[in-house]
């Protein structure tokens, strides 16, 4: 599972002038002559995630080719300048139109009754916003909540069983971005004629965007405003805690450590996720490779180890006891700590409180309330609890 | 299928008119130690994080030698010297070392030009037994070895041994049988390794590094342990040069010689595949430096084995030292791909310059 969620780190950051200011949802709305380019380009390169914030705030709702029935349906275009509140889309507005984290339009005639997950971050998301019943289809790799591994599991690391999707008849597909669902399957499926929604975060806040994204498509719009702005108040409160503290040690993100040392790739989504928990990330020094040499790792000297591959076995004693490493800054003062890299890295609901983790694996004496049910991790570590 | 080689051990070259044939192997090994030295500093010196030379010879002369030098590096510089690239420039030139050699014994043992030290099996059995590794839920760490070291040093050996069984290698036997026998057991062993890849979900990218080689996570514990091994199969091979230059004239006529020849063919492939099996447990599968290596002294000295026995040990060293330099300067490639990029164009520009008069 390292890998999965590695995976899908990869390549992260390749757009990284998107992530500099929190991008609202009204910024997804693309213009029509955008979006032509972005179909053309998206067709050539399957895997890159065309999704550049629109420079102008556009409609958050491009209107419908179909006369729309309700004249309250159009969202007037002043009112989107403020980050996106999903109060300002009218519940009533079916059928819909979203513009998805590739730049792809889809159309929902009404609210989905049968939805298919392709991503645990997506299942989750979906579960959390109280949709749960209305998903028929998941992914081997869905653990959570408990009730999301019974779905039948119609993708693989392999890639997606188009068998299995057609035959559970799908009014909307949640696939994820940037490769973890196979850009072939995602276009195999919509030649199908079924309604694809990708979507695709590299920061934190387009976390958060992607929460209403898919609250707005399966009319949830409430419940994810909600969500969205208990996440925003836990994620606040992690800052000024780490904040208050002043320090911010160089961190190593241990992504995995077999066969090579992995770490965050610059300006990617872990990267972004050290930074708000109060340290200074030590990164790969390119946006797209992930191992790290040795001999780096000892030239930049971390102060913390986060163990991100704690949960399958990797612990600090392990670590310390690696050849070279006894000398980093870290190893000395046994500043070595696990965290379960899923909460950490998933871009689900749980996220702030994988935030919350992070911040207190880099900062134990921090004022955070310590996230609730976490695994415990390498018992003879200092497991952060 | 080569029989056209027998007869040919010392005959002289009708190429090469740069040297007397005489002073060719001493050419060829002062050119070799030269360039083993020159791998050993450049190794040392050179890496992804800039050491200042000057710092780098003091903390060798402080920490090997014991001169009395005032500390002026950073700790972190030590520690890259010291624990980081010498063990790792030292573990490339053992396997260097193990994989000419093995190479070139596989090549005579088996009078065929296309041999290298995978050809009965050893990189198919290693490879299955690494891949398995990583599928079994069991954590070993044995001297700073872990479940897949072990197991690949064990599918090498294994698969030789089951290669030599079925082809009755041990008895007065045709080589084309025995390396069929290598081809078919291999290939059945790569079928092996496709399906654990398939099965192996997160661990592919593991075992896909495994199988390019790597010198990346070298450590002083493993060279300790892996050298003895190295050693003492090379010494055993070295000092049956004799025994390989009679198996070259076929096993007939290396029969009426004297020599036993199923106890020295036993002997040298055991001998070969152990330092071979050494080899892949420490660094993954390399390619093309058992193949390529013996190939060029050959084309310089000749077949002789015991001229061609310890240049291509010499060589193997300083090529392996020299890839793996090449390998870690912009990150971190595997060694694998670095061999074949450099040797491949090499090795056929050395085959047409001297393509008049070349046999095993």
């Amino acid at each position: 599972m390292v890998v999965l969620d590695f995976l899908r780190e990869k390549g992260k950051g390749t757009m990284d002038s998107l992530s500099q200011a929190p991008r609202p949802l009204a910024g997804r709305g693309l213009s029509f002559a955008r979006l032509g380019l972005l179909l053309a380009l998206a067709g050539l390169f399957g895997c890159q995630p065309a999704s550049p914030a629109a420079p102008t705030p556009a409609a958050t709702v491009p209107p419908t080719p179909t006369a729309s029935p309700a004249p309250t349906a159009t969202v007037p275009p002043t009112e989107t300048a403020a980050p996106a509140s999903p109060t300002l889309i009218p519940e009533a507005a079916w059928p819909r139109t979203l513009v998805d984290d590739e730049g792809t339009t889809i159309e929902l005639a009404e609210p989905p009754q049968r939805v298919i997950s392709l991503s645990p971050a997506n299942t989750e998301i979906v579960f959390a916003l109280g949709a749960g019943d209305r998903l028929v289809g998941g992914t081997d790799f869905d653990d959570y909540p408990p009730e999301a591994a019974a779905l039948p599991d119609v993708a693989t690391f392999t890639g997606v069983l188009h068998e299995a999707v057609a035959g559970l008849e799908p009014d909307l597909v949640l696939a994820a971005g940037n490769n973890f669902t196979p850009a072939d399957d995602i276009e195999y499926m919509r030649d199908f004629g079924i309604t694809v929604l990708v979507v695709y975060a590299e920061t934190v806040d387009e976390v958060l965007a992607d929460i209403e994204l898919i609250g707005h498509a399966l009319g949830e719009d409430e419940a994810a405003a909600e969500m969205v702005s208990e996440m925003e108040g836990r994620i606040g409160a992690v800052e000024a805690a780490t904040a208050a503290i002043g320090e911010r040690p160089r961190v190593l993100y241990q992504i995995g450590s077999v066969p090579e040392i992995y770490a965050p790739a610059d300006d990617s989504f872990l990267a972004d996720m050290v930074g708000l928990a109060g340290g200074e990330p030590i990164t790969t020094g390119s946006p797209t490779a992930f191992s790290i040499s040795v001999e780096q790792l000892v030239a930049q000297d971390p102060e913390v180890i986060v163990l991100g591959d704690a949960a399958y076995g990797v612990c600090p004693a392990e670590v310390a006891a690696r050849p070279g490493w006894s000398g980093m800054t870290a190893v000395r003062d046994g500043a070595i700590r696990p965290v379960s890299d899923i909460i950490v890295t998933r871009p689900g609901p749980r996220l702030a409180e994988g935030l919350a983790a992070l911040a207190l694996a880099i900062h134990p004496e921090a004022d955070i309330e310590p996230p609730a049910d976490l695994l415990a991790l390498c018992a003879e570590g200092r497991a952060v609890r | 299928m080569s029989t056209r080689v027998a007869g040919r051990v010392d005959a002289a070259r009708p190429t090469v008119a740069l040297l007397p044939a005489s002073r060719r192997p001493v050419a060829l090994a002062l050119t070799g130690l030269l360039a083993l030295a020159t791998a050993l500093v450049l190794g040392v010196a050179l890496g992804n994080v800039a050491v200042p030379v000057a710092d780098t010879l003091a903390l060798l002369a402080h920490r090997l030698l014991g001169w009395p030098v005032s500390v002026t590096w950073p700790a972190s510089a030590e520690t890259i010297i010291v624990e980081l690239r010498l063990p790792r420039v030292l573990t490339a030139m053992a396997v260097g070392v193990a994989l000419a050699l093995a190479g070139a014994t596989f090549q005579g043992l088996l009078r065929n030009p296309l041999a290298d030290p995978y050809v009965l099996g050893t990189a198919s059995g290693a490879a299955l037994g690494a891949a398995l590794a990583m599928l079994l839920p069991i954590q070993v760490a044995l001297l700073g070895f872990g479940l897949m070291h072990l197991l690949a040093f064990g599918g090498a050996l294994l698969a030789v041994a089951v290669v030599y069984r079925l082809s009755r290698l041990g008895e007065l036997n045709s080589l084309t049988s025995v390396l069929l026998t290598g081809y078919a057991v291999g290939s059945l062993l790569a079928a092996g390794l496709a399906m654990t890849m398939y099965l192996s979900g997160s661990h592919l990218r593991q075992i896909f590094f495994y199988l390019l080689g790597s010198f990346s996570l070298s450590s002083w514990q493993q060279l300790l342990v892996g050298l003895p091994v190295i050693l003492l199969g090379c010494l055993v091979i070295l000092g049956r040069a004799r025994s390989l230059n009679a198996l070259l004239l076929g096993e007939e006529t290396a029969a009426h010689l004297g020599l036993n020849v199923r106890r020295e063919r036993l002997v040298l492939l055991g001998a070969a595949t152990l330092i071979t099996g050494a080899a892949v447990a420490m660094s993954g599968l390399i390619g093309f430096v058992g193949l390529v290596v013996p190939h060029l002294v050959r084309l310089v000295v000749g077949p002789n084995a015991r001229l061609l026995l310890p240049l291509s040990a010499l060589f193997g060293a300083s090529f392996l030292a020299f890839a793996d330099l090449v390998a870690r300067m912009p990150g971190e490639l595997p060694v694998g791909i670095v061999t074949a990029v450099i040797g491949a164009p090499f090795f056929l520009y050395l085959l047409r310059r001297y393509r008049a008069g070349y046999a095993l």
